[in-house]
């Protein structure tokens, strides 16, 4: 009885390893492919931009004959090409460009050159985004960033600086609850939201060399045109212009509620916007001493270096290089995602209002800095920016932003 | 006996309860006895030998030979002791815990001990000679002429690859092969309307599937021109380009081309030259205890150490305190028999606990805002700078961890307090004591006794809680001192920040090292608690 049970048990126990065994073999065949020709292309996206990539590699893969393999990943699908093993790792990923220095530096990503044909559509300060060391890492697909929505329905559309200041205030005093600019910061800072105003007042970050390189080295946080700007800040904290209390939650109920008639957000309102059903404008902030432009998010696409391993380089760089910057599969991405194309061809033949508004905004951004080291720049700079503005109690902006520059010289080291 | 006091009253509940339970777990034993249990038994065998299986065929395919023989070994041992019958009973029961040990406890403090005597960071995560190669593949810039063109990839009549190129810049056409660059007569090419070459005499262009087999010998191919050359990006354009570092693999080292500087294996995970330019990017190697060292030495790791130190220990402290005795007061007045709606109240005072953290966290971060939130404008009308100002956020800190935690003490407190036997305060009250005096000698320690352990424990917890400081404050508001420690950073999320906000960004290795530290902090603080309740025990 007991033998029989015992063996009873091993049977099956071998059985079903035998099974397992075959369904292994299976399993583990497709990866051995490599070493024969290669011809299908691993696409990391993110849910949001599944379909239109999707589509978008389909055709390209229709034309060339080559296979895709769509995976998805959450945003951003580059934190994962760290820990990936080869046999499941992709070849075309798509990549927040602020994420191309440290892709680069760690050696995941591939070099690639853009022919003189291409580069003509594609804005030079776009290109800086993928750029790293003077390289070219990846070629941007789609644009973000923020723009100054007026409420036309309650102010004018400014033209300039003064004139917003004017019109912001005179609401502002119209009722204790209302704000005069909407712009989302709160107790830990943001930075992104806040730069409009910081370019415009001449800040910017890193000291960029004649090749394009950001110079981690050269901080301009508080670089003496921005600090003779400094005081304004002050100002504008006194008048109650702009207010660090506010929260992303506070500036958009505020803004929706028409207790704000300027709110400084971006194309991920889009929909938030339409079906307001306010009467509203997009623009640039007006220009304050400088122009006061936004930070850039752009997103696109960069080779890994395992598309070599995978003998599939010239596939996946057909893809990236040839096929992606062309404008019909930039306004394909851009259509189905809600964000502005890099390609300026396929930029002119945005029809969405609001997203036309939004890509206008940001001519001439800053792409926010790609090289690893701005990770020590975000808590201190979006610290300094809410120490100024936090109402009564204020850090002068000028001491506030010294200090921020010494904070984030010392953690770069 | 010491505990006898405290367990006593358990006997009679637990046969109680065990008598009407008696026949619910025996009959359990009973069924799985039969065949049910053997055939539950085998599948859970069967599964975990298919998995093996699976597993050994992933390794040996990626020749990882002491894990084969680690698994090997581990699933002959499993066979055999849950197939042999009486002798290996003990071990029956004891597998499963271990291995959980082993996977969730043992191998992650043995990866993390591992880490932490390396430079696993941003910038160095390949190994060795995979970063060689990376260097290598991307160590190109554009030629000096930068000249770009529109390729067509072709055969030559013998066969072999060749690239039909145009020249963006001048319309002028070439063929690249293997061998350099030559013209080719614009009269002997055909190009469409976009300027693409569709057909040229003596080369033949592969369209389709047939233009696909030609993408594995590009991925390689180059056409020499001069000093630079010209690299197919894709299939469709090409780029001339310059090489602009060598390796020389005899000294293991890179020479930059321009000016001949060379770049040397500085033992850290780095070629490096003369002048200090290292080459990116790097690769991940031990480094041994750099990492501690940099504890010592980096003013950004020191600095801010014993300030962030003492706020953990305040911190974890009071908020066990407080929620200690807010949730016992709570459990008092609570357990006082014939009380209306008690049920209620308790189910009421448990939500917090309920609740997912993360959301409360940040429910209550819109709660406490200074301008706009409701406990400022609605209900003090004042303007507390909550999150704004340093003291006042760790006030928050405290304030909401102390309410998150409350429910946990309410529970565990109401359980204990209804195993402490009536007669003891009964007999204390005969004994003349008042209510005040009741509590604090008679209630109050036997009650430690069985809570203290469960301080000790939410301490530890609170010491590394991360999650409350993150979501609440982000560590926040940001210091004088200039350090990467806000005002509210404990000691874990001062951690991450150093390993996460601050150099390049990511720095596992000194992660892992200071979590060591961390660590060690936790368990000397805990065995220093431990020895102290056994004291109490023995008062009780």
């Amino acid at each position: 009885m007991k033998v029989g049970r015992r063996l009873a048990v091993l049977l099956a126990a071998v059985a079903v390893t035998a099974l397992a065994l075959i369904g292994a073999r299976a399993n583990a065949a497709p990866a051995h492919k490599g070493s024969a020709k290669a011809t299908t292309v691993r696409i990391w996206t993110d849910q949001d931009r599944k379909s239109s990539v999707t589509k978008v590699a389909n055709t390209w893969a229709a034309k060339t004959g080559a296979n895709v393999d769509i995976v998805v990943k959450a945003f951003p699908p580059t934190q994962d090409l760290s820990k990936v093993t080869a046999a499941t790792a992709p070849d075309v990923v798509l990549a927040p460009h602020d994420t191309t220095g440290a892709l680069a530096a760690d050696g995941l990503v591939q070099q690639i050159f853009l022919s003189k044909a291409v580069k003509k559509q594609l804005p030079a300060w776009v290109l800086r985004s993928f750029s790293y060391g003077g390289k070219l890492y990846g070629v941007p697909t789609q644009i973000e960033n923020v723009g100054l929505v007026v409420n036309t329905k309650l102010a004018k559309v400014p033209k300039t600086w003064a004139q917003l200041e004017r019109e912001a205030l005179a609401f502002k005093r119209k009722s204790s609850d209302n704000l005069g600019i909407a712009v989302q910061q709160g107790s830990g800072g943001d930075a992104y939201h806040m730069y409009p105003f910081f370019s415009g007042l001449c800040g910017y970050i890193f000291q960029q060399s004649k090749s394009g390189a950001l110079n981690p080295h050269k901080i301009g946080v508080a670089n003496p045109k921005f600090l003779k700007n400094a005081s304004l800040v002050d100002k504008w904290n006194r008048e109650g212009l702009i207010n660090s209390k506010v929260t992303s939650g506070t500036a958009q109920t505020a803004f929706l509620g028409q207790k704000a008639a300027f709110w400084i957000t971006g194309p991920w309102n889009s929909d938030t916007l339409k079906k307001s059903g306010l009467s509203f404008r997009i623009i640039q902030v007006p220009k304050i001493k400088c122009a006061s432009v936004p930070f850039l998010g752009v997103q696109g696409f960069a080779v890994t270096k395992f598309a070599s391993d995978h003998g599939v380089s010239s596939l996946a760089k057909d893809f990236v290089v040839n096929y992606l910057t062309k404008p019909s599969a930039q306004l394909d991405l851009s259509q189905a995602s809600g964000r502005y194309p890099a390609n300026t061809v396929a930029g002119k033949q945005v029809h969405d209002s609001v997203l036309a508004q939004f890509g206008r905004a940001g001519a001439g951004g800053v792409p926010m800095p790609n090289i690893p080291e701005m990770a020590s720049v975000w808590g201190d700079l979006g610290g300094a920016w809410v120490n100024a503005t936090k109402g009564s109690g204020a850090t002068p902006a000028r001491t506030a932003f010294i200090t921020a520059a010494r904070n984030i010289a010392a953690k770069i080291g | 006996m010491s505990t006898s006091a405290v367990t006593s009253p358990a006997p009679s509940r637990l046969t109680a309860a065990s008598s009407a339970a008696r026949s619910l777990p025996s009959r359990a034993i009973a069924f799985f006895s039969g065949p049910v249990g053997l055939g539950v038994k085998v599948t859970l065998l069967a599964l975990m030998n298919a998995l093996s299986v699976w597993a050994l065929v992933v390794l040996v395919d990626h020749k990882k030979w002491p894990a084969v023989a680690v698994l090997v070994a581990v699933t002959a041992l499993l066979d055999l002791i849950y197939l042999s019958a009486r002798r290996a009973i003990p071990a029956k029961f004891l597998v499963p815990g271990t291995v959980f040990l082993v996977a969730f406890q043992i191998i992650p403090v043995i990866y993390t001990v591992q880490v932490a005597f390396t430079n696993y960071s941003t910038g160095h995560i390949l190994t060795k000679p995979q970063a060689v190669t990376q260097v290598l593949q991307n160590a190109f810039e554009p030629s000096a002429n930068g000249r770009t063109f529109t390729m067509a990839p072709a055969k030559d009549s013998s066969g072999h690859l060749a690239l039909l190129l145009v020249d963006q810049d001048t319309g002028k056409t070439y063929v690249g092969a293997a061998s350099g660059l030559k013209p080719l007569p614009t009269s002997a090419v055909t190009k469409n309307s976009d300027g693409d070459i569709t057909a040229a005499t003596g080369y033949t262009i592969p369209t389709g599937p047939s233009r696909l087999s030609l993408a594995d010998a590009l991925n390689t191919f180059f056409v020499p021109a001069g000093k630079s050359q010209i690299q197919p990006q894709g299939l469709d354009s090409a780029v001339e380009v310059k090489q602009t570092l060598r390796y020389d693999r005899v000294h293991d080292r890179f020479v930059r081309i321009s000016d001949g500087a060379v770049f040397r294996d500085n033992g850290r995970g780095s070629f490096v030259s003369d002048g200090g330019e290292a080459i990116e990017p790097g690769w991940k190697t031990g480094i041994g205890f750099s990492n501690f060292g940099q504890m010592i030495h980096d003013s950004q790791v020191r600095g801010p150490f014993l300030r962030v130190f003492l706020w953990t220990v305040i911190f974890a402290t009071l908020t066990v305190v407080f929620s200690f005795s807010l949730g016992l007061f709570l459990a008092i007045t609570l357990n006082k028999p014939g009380m209306r709606f008690r049920t209620f109240y308790r189910s009421i005072l448990v939500i917090p606990y309920a609740l997912p953290g993360f959301l409360s966290l940040l429910v209550w971060q819109g709660l406490l805002n200074d301008d706009f939130g409701v406990v400022n404008r609605n209900i003090l009308h004042t303007h507390v700078p909550w999150l704004f100002d340093a003291n006042w956020a760790r006030v928050a800190v405290i304030l909401v961890s102390t309410w998150l935690t409350t429910p946990y003490f309410f529970l565990v407190s109401m359980g204990a307090l209804q195993s402490i036997p009536a007669e003891l305060n009964e007999a204390a009250l005969v004994d003349g004591a008042g209510p005040w005096q009741n509590f604090r000698k008679v209630t109050l320690p036997l009650l430690l006794v069985a809570v203290a352990p469960l301080m000790i424990a939410s301490f530890a917890f609170n010491f590394n809680n991360f999650g409350n400081i993150y979501l609440l404050t982000g560590g926040g508001p940001n210091t004088s001192d200039g350090s990467v420690a806000g005002a509210t950073d404990i000691l874990i999320s001062y951690t991450y920040k150093l390993a996460f906000v601050v150099g390049k960004g990511q720095n596992y290795g000194l992660a892992s090292a200071i979590g060591i530290l961390i660590f060690f902090i936790v368990a000397a603080i805990s065995a220093a608690s431990f020895w102290r309740t056994k004291a109490l025990e023995n008062l009780a």
